[in-house]
C-alpha cells in the first residue's frame, strides 16, 4: 500500500499530492478546485542528451543514434497506424507530446473524458507498436520537422549557442537529430530504448485539475497494472561523456535570409544540483528584470541609440548534466550591441546591488507566480521541474522568498569572459 | 452608454482588465493606429518612458500591462490590458486595483503630448520600433506565408493590411497627425470594458471605475453598430497561383479559400467544416498530407470568422509541390461530395465542443470569446452552452452544402528555389 504525501502551499492556496506506487511509478496530483479542465501527463526521465547507456535487458552498454528519444516519442504516440493525437481527438480530447534534453512527456487535456483519457494514455505508452514501415514513414515527417527548425532564426541562434558551449554533451545536438542520424534508427533500437527508459521506475504521472485524489491514483494504478510488461523496474545506467569546463568555440556566426539579426551571449557553468537549479532559474529572472528589462538604464540607453527595440532577456537552464545562462537579443546593430553589453556586464558586476530595486522585483516576481498559477500548464511545469531536480513541489516559492541581494551578486559573477560564447544569426542581404 | 462586462469566478487568483477601443479605419488610419498604440503603450504624461512605466508597475506585485492591437474584420481594435493579483492573495491583503485603474486612466487619457501633438522624441522611437516589427515579418516563414495569403485574398481592403501597418505610411506620420488620430480614437470608437477572473472582494468595482474614469468610458457606438465586413463575398474569383522566393530549407504552401454568401449562422457549420478539413489531428489534411503521404510536419487550416475565409498552410519540400496540391484538392473535393465518415464528423464536433468548454478555464480566453461574439454576432448574451448546442446541431448535409460555397482563390508558395 502506498502512502500519499500532501504538499500545501499557502501563497498559492494550492495542494499537490504525491505517491509512489508499488509498481515503481511516481504519481503527482495538483488539485485545482473549480476548474473544468483536467490535464493528465505521462512522462519519462529520458531525453535527447541520453544516447549511451546499459540496455536493461541484455545488460550491455549500447550507443544509439542522435534524435532517437524524439523519434520514439513520435512512434509511441501512434497505435497500429493511427496517430494518438487522432485517437484522442476522436473522443474530443486534445493531446500532445514533446521531447526535451532530459525528459519526454505525453499529455491530454479534457473537461469530460478524464477516465477514458487516462486509460488511453496508459495504453499508448504501455503498448509500443513499431514496424519497419512505420519507422520509414516517420523519417519523412521528422525530416520536415527538422527543416522547419532550420528556417527558424530563433531556434538556430539558440542551438548554435549550445554547440559553441559544449564539446561532448549531447545538448549541443538538435533534439530531433539530423536527417542523417535518424536514417539509422530502426525498430529494434526503438524497442531497446523503450524497454530501458519506459520502465515505471524511470517514469512519472502528473494530473492537474479538480479530481478526487484517491480514486485517481487507483485509476492510474489499475490502468498501468493491466499491462503485463511491468516486470522490469529498476534504475537505468546512463553514461555522459566527461564534459570539459572549457567552452567549445568562442563564436558561431551564421547567415540567413532574414531582416532582423539575432544575438545570444551564453555562459557555460558548472553543473548545478537540486535546489541550486531552481534557485539559479529564479535569480536569472530577477537579474533579467533588474538589469536588462525595459526598466533598466541599459535598455533605455540602447533604445535611444536605436540599437535595441525589444529588451534582452536572460534565462538559466540546468539539468543533471548541463548548466548555462543565455542572454538573447535582436538588433540591427550587432557590433555596437556586443560592445555595449559586454562593457555593461563588467560594470554591473562591480557595482553594489540596489537593495530597494531587488526587493521590488522580488515582490513582483512573487505576484507573477500567483498570476501564472491561474494557468494549469504552469502547475504541471512546476511539478515536472520538481521531479527532474529531485526537489519538493513548491520549493520554488520557498526559495524565492528566501532570496537576498547577495544571490544576485553571486549570479552576476558567473558571467566571465572565459566561459562566454557568442552566437549570431546575421542577415544575408546587407 | 457604458459597456462594462464582468465575468467572475473565484477559482482564479487574479483578474484581467481589458479596455477596448474599436473603430473603423482606412489604410492610412490603420498605420496611424498601430503607431498610436505603440506610443500609448510606452509613455504617458505621468510616466514618460517605458522605464518609468515598468518601474511603477514593478511595485504592484507582478501587474502585467500592455497594449495589444487586433484586426476585427475591417475594424481595428486597440486593447489596453492588465493582469493583477486578487488582494486575497497578497501579503496583508494589499490591494493594487485602484492604483492599476488610475494607471490605465493616465495611459489612455493623459498621453505624453505637448499642446496638440505627441512628444516628438517618443514618436520617433516608437516609429523605429514599429518599422522593425513590420520589416521583420518575413523572418517567421509560416506566419509570413499566411499573412501574404490573407493579403492576396483581401482585394486591397483593410482585412489584408499588415496588423502593424505599412512601411511607407508609418515612415511619414507626423506627431501632429498622430494626435488627430488619438482624438478620433477617443471620439469615434466603440469602447468595451471587460473584467474577467477572480472579482471576489471587489463588489464596489463599478463605483471605483466611475470615480476614476468619470464619463470617459462612455461609448459613442454600441457594439452592434459597427460593420466588420463590407465584402459581400458573393463573387467567384478565378484561381490564381503565386510564388515568392526566399532562401529557405522548407517551402510553405498555402490555399486561400473564400466562403461565398456566408451568414452569421454559418459560423457553426464553418467551424465544423474547418475541423473536418484541417484544424485537428483527426482532420483530413493531417491524416492524409501528414500521416498517409508524409509530405509535411505542419499542415493546418484556419477559419477567419470576421472575414469568412479559410487558409490552409503546409510546410513541404518544393519538389513535392504538385503532389501536395493534388492531395489537398482531393480532401476539399471529398468534403464537397459528402465523403466524410461518421468518425471524422463526430471527431470534428467533439474537438470544437471540448475547446468551447475549456474557454471557461482561462480568464483571458473567455474575455476574448465575449469580445469576438460582440462584433461577429452583434450580441452580448451568447452563452457557451448555446454555442455548444448549435455546434451539436450541425449536420453533415449542412457541411456539404457549405463546402459547395467554398472556393479556392489563391494557391501560394513561399520558399526555396521557387520557379513554379
Amino acid at each position: 500500500m502506498y502512502k500519499i504525501n500532501a504538499y500545501m502551499n499557502e501563497e498559492l492556496n494550492e495542494t499537490t499530492y504525491e505517491t509512489k506506487l508499488d509498481n515503481g511509478l511516481s504519481v503527482y496530483i495538483c488539485k485545482k478546485p473549480g476548474y473544468k479542465k483536467k490535464i493528465g501527463l505521462f512522462g519519462t526521465k529520458y531525453g535527447s542528451v541520453i544516447n549511451d547507456f546499459v540496455d536493461i535487458q541484455t545488460k550491455e552498454r549500447i550507443q544509439v543514434p542522435d534524435g532517437i528519444a524524439h523519434f520514439l516519442e513520435h512512434k509511441l504516440f501512434e497505435k497500429e497506424g493511427a496517430n494518438a493525437l487522432d485517437l484522442f481527438s476522436k473522443i474530443g480530447v486534445s493531446s500532445n507530446a514533446y521531447t526535451t534534453f532530459d525528459h519526454t512527456v505525453y499529455y491530454f487535456e479534457t473537461c469530460e473524458k478524464f477516465q477514458e483519457s487516462i486509460r488511453l494514455l496508459v495504453k499508448l505508452i504501455k503498448e509500443p507498436y513499431f514496424t519497419d514501415e512505420n519507422v520509414v514513414k516517420e523519417q519523412g515527417i521528422i525530416g520536415q520537422e527538422i527543416m522547419m527548425g532550420d528556417d527558424d532564426p530563433e531556434y538556430k541562434v539558440y542551438f548554435n549557442s549550445l554547440k559553441a558551449m559544449y564539446q561532448k554533451n549531447n545538448v549541443k545536438i538538435d533534439i530531433a537529430g539530423t536527417v542523417d542520424s535518424i536514417s539509422h534508427i530502426n525498430k529494434e533500437l526503438l524497442y531497446t530504448c523503450y524497454n530501458t527508459f519506459y520502465n515505471l521506475n524511470n517514469m512519472f504521472f502528473v494530473v492537474v485539475g479538480d479530481v478526487d485524489i484517491e480514486s485517481t491514483i487507483r485509476l492510474i494504478e489499475d490502468s498501468v497494472n493491466s499491462y503485463s510488461n511491468i516486470t522490469i523496474k529498476e534504475d537505468v545506467e546512463v553514461f555522459h561523456h566527461e564534459e570539459p569546463t572549457e567552452i567549445n568555440e568562442k563564436e558561431i556566426v551564421e547567415k540567413m535570409d532574414i531582416y532582423l539579426p539575432q544575438i545570444y551571449l551564453a555562459y557555460k557553468l558548472k553543473v548545478a544540483k537540486k535546489e541550486e537549479i531552481i534557485k539559479n532559474a529564479l535569480v536569472a529572472d530577477i537579474v533579467s528584470q533588474m538589469y536588462f528589462s525595459k526598466m533598466s538604464g541599459f535598455f533605455n540607453e540602447e533604445y535611444n541609440k536605436g540599437v535595441l527595440v525589444e529588451n534582452p532577456v536572460l534565462v538559466y537552464e540546468g539539468s543533471s548534466s548541463f548548466s548555462y545562462i543565455l542572454l538573447g537579443a535582436q538588433t540591427l546593430k550587432l557590433e555596437e550591441y556586443k560592445k555595449d553589453i559586454l562593457e555593461y556586464i563588467e560594470r554591473i558586476k562591480k557595482e553594489e546591488v540596489n537593495e530597494e530595486l531587488f526587493t521590488t522585483i522580488k515582490n513582483s516576481k512573487i505576484g507573477s507566480l500567483v498570476i501564472e498559477d491561474d494557468n494549469l500548464n504552469s502547475c504541471y511545469r512546476r511539478v515536472i521541474d520538481s521531479i527532474l531536480t529531485q526537489t519538493e513541489v513548491y520549493e520554488d516559492v520557498k526559495i524565492l522568498n528566501d532570496l537576498t541581494k547577495e544571490d544576485v551578486k553571486i549570479f552576476l559573477n558567473y558571467m566571465t569572459e572565459k566561459n562566454r560564447i557568442v552566437s549570431v544569426i546575421d542577415t544575408k542581404n546587407k | 452608454m457604458k459597456q462594462i462586462y464582468k465575468i467572475n469566478n473565484n477559482k482564479f487568483n487574479s483578474m484581467y482588465i481589458s479596455i477596448n477601443f474599436t473603430m473603423k479605419v482606412n489604410r492610412e488610419e490603420l498605420s496611424k493606429s498601430a503607431l498610436l498604440a505603440s506610443v500609448m503603450g510606452k509613455s504617458c504624461k505621468k510616466y514618460k518612458t517605458q522605464t518609468e512605466i515598468e518601474t511603477y508597475l514593478s511595485k504592484l506585485y507582478g501587474t502585467n500591462f500592455d497594449v495589444n492591437v487586433q484586426k476585427v474584420g475591417e475594424l481595428y481594435n486597440i486593447e489596453f490590458r492588465l493582469e493583477q493579483v486578487n488582494k486575497n492573495y497578497l501579503p496583508n491583503k494589499t490591494d493594487v486595483l485602484e492604483n492599476n485603474l488610475k494607471f490605465l486612466y493616465e495611459i489612455i487619457f493623459n498621453p505624453y503630448c505637448h499642446e496638440n501633438e505627441f512628444d516628438k522624441e517618443t514618436v520617433e522611437r516608437e516609429r523605429v520600433s514599429l518599422l522593425q516589427k513590420i520589416m521583420s515579418k518575413k523572418d517567421d516563414k509560416t506566419a509570413y506565408a499566411v499573412y501574404r495569403t490573407e493579403q492576396l485574398m483581401s482585394n486591397n481592403q483593410i482585412a489584408g493590411e499588415y496588423l502593424f501597418g505599412d512601411e511607407e505610411i508609418v515612415k511619414n506620420i507626423t506627431s501632429l497627425q498622430l494626435y488627430k488620430q488619438y482624438e478620433k480614437l477617443l471620439n469615434d470608437s466603440c469602447i468595451t470594458v471587460i473584467l474577467s477572473g477572480n472579482l471576489d472582494s471587489y463588489e464596489e468595482i463599478d463605483v471605483t471605475i466611475d470615480d476614476i474614469f468619470r464619463k470617459k468610458l462612455e461609448s459613442k457606438y454600441l457594439f452592434n453598430e459597427l460593420n466588420i465586413n463590407s465584402n459581400k463575398n458573393d463573387k467567384v474569383e478565378e484561381l490564381e497561383e503565386t510564388s515568392e522566393l526566399q532562401e529557405t530549407n522548407q517551402s510553405t504552401l498555402t490555399f486561400g479559400m473564400r466562403v461565398l454568401n456566408a451568414t452569421q449562422q454559418d459560423f457553426y457549420t464553418l467551424n465544423v467544416y474547418n475541423a473536418i478539413l484541417g484544424s485537428t489531428p483527426s482532420s483530413k489534411l493531417f491524416q492524409n498530407v501528414r500521416e498517409k503521404e508524409s509530405l509535411a510536419y505542419t499542415v493546418k487550416s484556419r477559419f477567419y470568422r470576421f472575414n469568412n475565409i479559410i487558409i490552409i498552410y503546409a510546410g513541404i519540400q518544393k519538389a513535392n509541390y504538385e503532389k501536395a496540391k493534388k492531395v489537398i484538392h482531393e480532401q476539399l473535393k471529398q468534403i464537397e461530395n459528402g465523403e466524410v465518415t461518421t468518425e471524422e464528423f463526430e471527431a470534428a464536433k467533439q474537438s470544437i465542443l471540448a475547446d468551447l468548454l475549456e474557454w471557461e478555464d482561462s480568464k483571458i480566453a473567455i474575455a476574448k470569446m465575449l469580445f469576438s461574439n460582440l462584433f461577429a454576432f452583434k450580441s452580448d448574451n451568447v452563452t457557451i452552452q448555446e454555442m455548444c448546442e448549435k455546434i451539436s446541431n450541425v449536420t453533415l448535409i449542412d457541411v456539404q452544402d457549405i463546402a459547395k460555397r467554398i472556393k479556392t482563390e489563391h494557391i501560394y508558395l513561399l520558399g526555396g528555389e521557387a520557379d513554379v
